[in-house]
């Protein structure tokens, strides 16, 4: 993760003025000498790229010196951008005003010190980013200050402008950006460097000069495959001989540096994802490259990869787990594929005809069904408007679903082993897997590789279960009668019930840990104690994330794809977790979901109008959610049950334990909607015993919203913010049209009484809700 | 222990900053005791019910053309001309205190206990014994530039009353829109932009019969409470900060414990802002503003005793209840030091739940940490599955999200 957010608040006292060391070196800076730590508050944002870094720092009083890195690379540049700061250096003290910029030596007995607060941007750029460009080594043997006047002034408020956005800038545009920032600081480097001819170096100010300028047409002429050393030097009005010595005088030959800067941006075009339209051969054609072939080989010789699959591994890169809520359709991806979609698998029909539904038929006026869990019985990361339904009910009957949690691979042996059920679902071997299909994505898994359905979207939901009749515009209310938790079968913890919460890669913290190995994932196994007095979950052991090869052999790095086994010899248990510590239990189901109008294939993971991925731990026994119907006969879906989750789930996981549910169905005609709580309802609306609960999102509806890009834009927009102003909206509209309230009194009255909270800050599409209790309104029954 | 009483008068409170310059109306040792009488701001929404008659209320809110009782309301400029008045209204709160705390130093944390909390009744002859508070709907509102029906924008006054026969809950008695409201200096209000200005009930409408039937639950606490940060001389009331203040959580009312880290000598602790009832968010912009009469203890928890206590490592305001802990995130957790010199007008532009939420989830991960000596992969997984993150306000410029985690998750074995 190239972007890196910093504050003291994170650490305890005694341990900030050794994460401050860290904020400085990033930049190449040191606390100076004698300067003792600030124990106030201190913030930093960081970003770096590729021996790119800007910082932008604010913190109390200080001094800082060069941290002392070898010299091939460019000055710092430090900019005071609330005060002035005095500069020590070996010639004396001078007092430096804001906005003078200072380029500082990587080496050498300076300091700068700032008297009041520390608010200053930092640039530093080592050698790794200049991609073999030749300069002439700028010698810096004392800082410089450079007032802000015409080029200075371009690149002070670039670099301020660059560090007020730093955190909102996307990958490709920081990457371009500080591309640019190189370019000007390398630039204002030569022209304040110190002419001064040292031993190896008998370059005049000249002779750098015209260098430059080759340089610069070398730049300009790289798609020319006949450029060579006689057409530059006519070019320049010099001999050939000449042109040589110059390269020389620097340590390189002209045929050496034109491959080089060739190469280079063939790299940086192949990683990039704004040139992913074109093909390698016309990247290398681009630059001078007539035959691919020796392209490719060249290429490999220079970075030890071939184009093709330095190319795969930078998409890779881009799109996973290194950039906040990237879960989902990459979005690049998404225009390319939408061709290659299959249909949706339709069914037999025959499914309806027999079945549950006739068992049911045998019931007298309410119905009651059963769906056990196998791989029939589910779809795995997705919901669909086009699947068949498993069974048929009608308004007002009774169904039992059994769920499972798609973590339960976590742990094979207390989660998978002995259960017929769970073995149906997860059973996957070299040449079989069961449900092929884990998520809304490409089955031949063209965008990243990962498996069938890409995991776009994880859950394993049991159904769909239609109900007669439902049609769009409709309400449909699911009222939950009971949750029990599903027994391991396994003889050796036969009876015993057991969860799994994953510290992933798409969590909210994912982006900021303390101590390494930075980033990691973390799962940690609990087991859950329902019949005890006060039921509880308790951790039994955790392990880090290693590696996994699937039976199909695709190895995932991290946590990419649901359903993956881990064999227990491959990562390593951590005892003693969680030491004491009790977790009270709160049973609900993640996701409870009616199939969405918009798309066939729908990813799990964001929740939205038509319910899904809520994960509201109010949905436990007793509660009722109402869910507006939008496809015929609504086709209910339910999965991702949870043991205990906290309002946020921050992690990215609760503790995911598989669990059975039974409901009430009751369908709400549209025509008999009026004056009833979920009249006009456009989103899930929860009823518990003394509340009701209305689920805002960053996106109500963000298929709508975002059309053929919904699927990827959500993860890349996600905002509490939003989430916020939703659930506000939402809320005022209950109060006005079902309570009756004029405008003023619903605001008054949310002011006073209604508590919004975090939902989830996890699903791509983050969620606040609004608790409005029922105690408000005595006199209704 | 001793026990002191401090009453309002011009002389114990301080309009709407906090300040490490303002002389202490009472200097206190560790353990002591202390009954606070604290006034709502917005009494003067409806002067008969919640000023006239009472000798503390009328000789804070006391202004003619001749005499201003509290003359500074806010941290802006006290320099005339006047935009909106001395202060400039930059703070509204009226707070009582400070409390000065003996030995207290930069360093150490000073924990206030809320032994109990009652509604101060009217005095009145009309409405004598009953208790009243003031609802703003206000242009610093969540809802403000987001408002459905017309005139828009506009700002609602709802009176509500406190009936404490029972389980205690409020009942609206009626409300107004803002009208233009003119001091007696002489300067127009067009809008709620400076605290205290006695609203003229002949140039409004009452409407009644508003929230029939809605009972809405007492939850009475203080809004406002919190020590003089060390930055600036006089620091706007309004947005909660490393050292408490406007935090606006219910759940600082009765048998609350609240710690707050000590940024000056002395600490200079004060309390106001009471409310009968809000929900968390705040929405609209205030709660229901009523005067209320709170007992304190207040126990100096020194630098060096702090290792190995819930308090190690403590650099913001905590919460503990019965139940539970809670960190309060802001959008900005130190405005003051992080925005430089404009931050206390600045702060305003800058509100952020997201900011909030990473801030909370940072306490949170450090308390647990530190505190429950939990590794990182510990306290993350025990945040995803037991800690409950909530909006406390989205109205004080620097907005906040709470983390909080129930004491029942640290079993005893």
């Amino acid at each position: 993760m190239s972007f890196r957010p910093f504050t003291s608040e994170s650490y305890a006292q005694d341990d900030r003025a050794e994460a401050w060391r860290d904020v400085l070196r990033a930049v190449g800076l040191r606390p100076a000498s004698g300067s003792a730590f600030h124990y106030g508050h201190a913030t930093a944002i960081h970003r770096n790229l590729a021996g790119v870094a800007l910082s932008r720092i604010s913190a109390g009083s200080q001094g800082v010196s060069p941290l002392s890195q070898p010299s091939e690379d460019l000055p710092i540049a430090l900019l005071p951008t609330e005060d002035g700061v005095v500069l020590r250096s070996e010639t004396g003290h001078r007092i430096i005003p804001v906005g003078h910029l200072l380029l500082l030596p990587r080496n050498g007995d300076w300091s700068v010190v700032f008297q009041r607060d520390m608010r200053a941007i930092v640039l530093s750029v080592t050698s790794d980013a200049m991609h073999g460009r030749i300069l002439r080594k700028p010698r810096f043997g004392e800082p410089q200050v450079v007032a802000p006047v015409g080029f200075a002034d371009v690149f002070s408020r670039s670099l301020e402008a660059t560090a007020r956005t730093l955190e909102i800038l996307t990958d490709v545009e920081w990457a371009s950006v500080a591309q640019n920032l190189v370019e000007l600081l390398s630039t204002l480097a030569q022209r304040r460097s110190v002419p001064t001819p040292d031993t190896n170096n008998n370059n005049t100010a000249t002779q750098a000069a015209i260098l430059h300028r080759i340089c610069q047409t070398i730049e300009r002429t790289l798609d020319d495959p006949e450029l060579s050393p006689a057409r530059v030097a006519q070019a320049e009005g010099i001999s050939e001989r000449y042109l040589q010595k110059l390269f020389e005088g620097v340590g390189d030959n002209f045929t050496h540096y034109v491959r080089e800067r060739r190469l280079q941006r063939a790299w940086a075009d192949l990683s990039n994802p704004t040139e992913v339209h074109r093909s390698i051969s016309e990247i290398a054609y681009r630059y001078g490259f007539g035959d691919s072939a020796h392209f490719s080989r060249t290429f490999r010789h220079r970075f030890g990869l071939p184009p093709r699959e330095f190319r795969q591994q930078e998409a890779g890169r881009m799109a996973a787990p290194s950039v906040v809520g990237q879960r989902g359709w990459p979005q690049d991806a998404l225009a390319q594929l939408r061709t290659h979609q299959p249909p949706a698998v339709v069914k037999s029909s025959a499914v309806i005809a027999s079945g549950e539904t006739g068992d049911a038929r045998t019931a007298a006026e309410q119905g009651h069904h059963h769906i056990a869990v196998d791989a029939a019985k589910v779809h795995w990361g997705y919901f669909s408007r086009a699947l068949a339904p498993q069974t048929e009910i009608r308004s007002g009957d009774t169904i039992t679903i059994e769920t499972l949690t798609q973590h339960a691979s976590d742990d094979p042996e207390r989660m998978i082993a002995a259960d017929p059920g769970a073995e149906s679902v997860f059973g996957w071997t070299k040449h079989h897997k069961n449900i092929d299909r884990r998520g809304a994505g490409p089955m031949d898994a063209s965008v990243f590789g990962r498996g069938a359905g890409e995991g776009f979207g994880v859950h394993i939901c049991t159904g769909p279960v239609a109900v007669r009749e439902a049609r769009p515009g409709d309400v449909l209310e699911v009222r939950i009668l009971d949750i029990v938790p599903r027994p391991s079968r396994n003889r050796e913890f036969e009876g015993r019930v057991f969860g799994s919460s994953v510290a992933a890669w798409w969590g909210y913290h994912y982006n900021e840990f303390l101590a390494g190995p930075k980033p990691r994932e973390a799962v940690t196994i609990y087991e859950i104690l329902s019949s005890d007095e006060t039921p509880h979950a308790r951790a039994l052991y955790s392990y880090r994330w290693e590696p996994q090869t699937d039976p199909f052999g695709v190895v995932h790095n991290t946590y990419d794809y649901p359903g993956v086994p881990v064999a227990p010899g491959t990562v390593k248990r951590r005892h003693a977790v969680l030491d004491g510590i009790r977790i009270p239990l709160r049973p609900h189901f993640g996701v409870i979901a009616v199939a969405p109008r918009e798309a066939d294939f729908v990813d799990s993971v964001p929740p939205s109008y038509f319910g899904g991925n809520l994960d509201n731990w109010r949905l436990g026994k007793g509660s009722t959610i109402y869910l507006p119907v939008s496809v015929p006969g609504a086709l209910l879906s339910v999965g991702d049950p949870h043991a205990a989750q906290g309002d946020g789930e921050l992690s990215g996981t609760a503790i995911e334990c598989s669990m059975t549910g039974t409901f009430q169905i009751i369908l709400h005609k549209k025509g008999d909607l009026a004056g009833r709580a979920f009249a006009d309802l456009s989103y899930p609306l929860i009823e518990t015993e003394t509340d009701w609960v209305l689920t805002g999102f960053s996106h109500p509806n963000y298929l709508a919203e975002f059309g053929s890009q919904g699927q990827s834009e959500v993860y890349a927009k996600s905002s509490l913010d939003l989430a916020m102003r939703d659930a506000f909206r939402k809320m005022r509209r209950f109060l006005m049209n079902v309570k009756g309230l004029s405008e003023d009194e619903a605001i008054a009255l949310m002011s006073a009484a209604v508590d919004f909270g975090v939902t989830q800050v996890v699903d791509g599409n983050w969620g606040v809700h609004a608790i409005l209790s029922k105690k408000l309104f005595p006199d209704v029954s | 222990m001793r026990h002191f009483t401090l009453p309002v008068s011009p002389a114990t409170v301080h309009w709407g900053y906090f300040s490490k310059k303002v002389a202490p109306a009472l200097t206190v040792r560790s353990g002591d005791r202390a009954t606070i009488e604290t006034l709502t701001h917005h009494a003067n929404d409806d002067y008969e019910r919640m000023i006239a008659n009472d000798p503390g209320a009328e000789s804070v809110f006391q202004w003619t053309r001749e005499h201003k009782a509290v003359a500074r309301r806010g941290a802006g400029s006290t320099e005339g001309p006047f935009i909106k008045g001395s202060g400039e209204g930059l703070g509204v709160h009226l707070l009582t205190g400070p409390v000065a705390i003996e030995n207290a130093e930069r360093g150490d944390v000073l924990e206030v206990r809320i032994l109990d909390v009652r509604p101060r009744p009217s005095c009145h002859a009309c409405h004598a014994g009953r208790c009243f508070g003031s609802n703003a709907a206000a242009n610093w509102g969540f809802h403000y530039h987001d408002l459905i029906e017309e005139p828009k924008p506009r700002e609602v006054i709802t009176i509500f009353e406190l009936d404490t026969s029972g389980e205690p809950f409020a009942k609206a008695v009626y409300n107004y829109v803002w009208t233009p409201q003119t001091d007696p200096d002489g300067i127009a209000h067009p809008t709620i932009d400076y605290p205290g200005v006695r609203v003229d009930h002949s140039t409004i409408r009452k409407r009644d019969n508003i929230l029939p039937s809605v009972k809405v639950p007492a939850r009475l606490h203080f809004g406002t409470m919190g020590l003089a940060p060390s930055e600036a001389d006089f620091v706007s009331s309004i947005p909660p900060s490393y050292s408490g203040g406007n935090i606006d959580d219910w759940r600082i009312g009765k048998g609350a414990r609240m710690y707050y880290p000590v940024a000056v000598p002395g600490a200079f602790f004060s309390v106001g802002d009471p409310h009968a009832a809000q929900g968390d968010s705040e929405l609209g912009g205030t709660a229901i503003e009523t005067s209320l009469t709170g007992d304190f203890e207040f126990i100096l928890h020194k630098h060096r005793d702090l290792s190995g206590t819930p308090l190690e490592g403590l650099g913001h305001p905590m919460l503990e209840t019965e139940q539970a802990w809670s960190v309060y995130g802001f959008t900005y957790p130190n405005y003051l030091a992080e925005l430089g010199a404009s931050a206390q007008t600045e702060i305003a532009n800058h509100s952020s739940l997201d900011r909030a939420m990473r801030d909370a989830f940072r306490k949170l991960r450090r308390f647990l940490m530190t505190v429950h000596k939990l590794s990182e992969d510990e306290a993350i997984s025990l945040m995803s599955v037991g800690a409950d993150f909530g909006v406390t306000q989205v109205v004080d410029a620097n907005w906040g999200v709470h983390g909080t985690i129930r004491k029942n998750v640290f079993g005893c074995d």
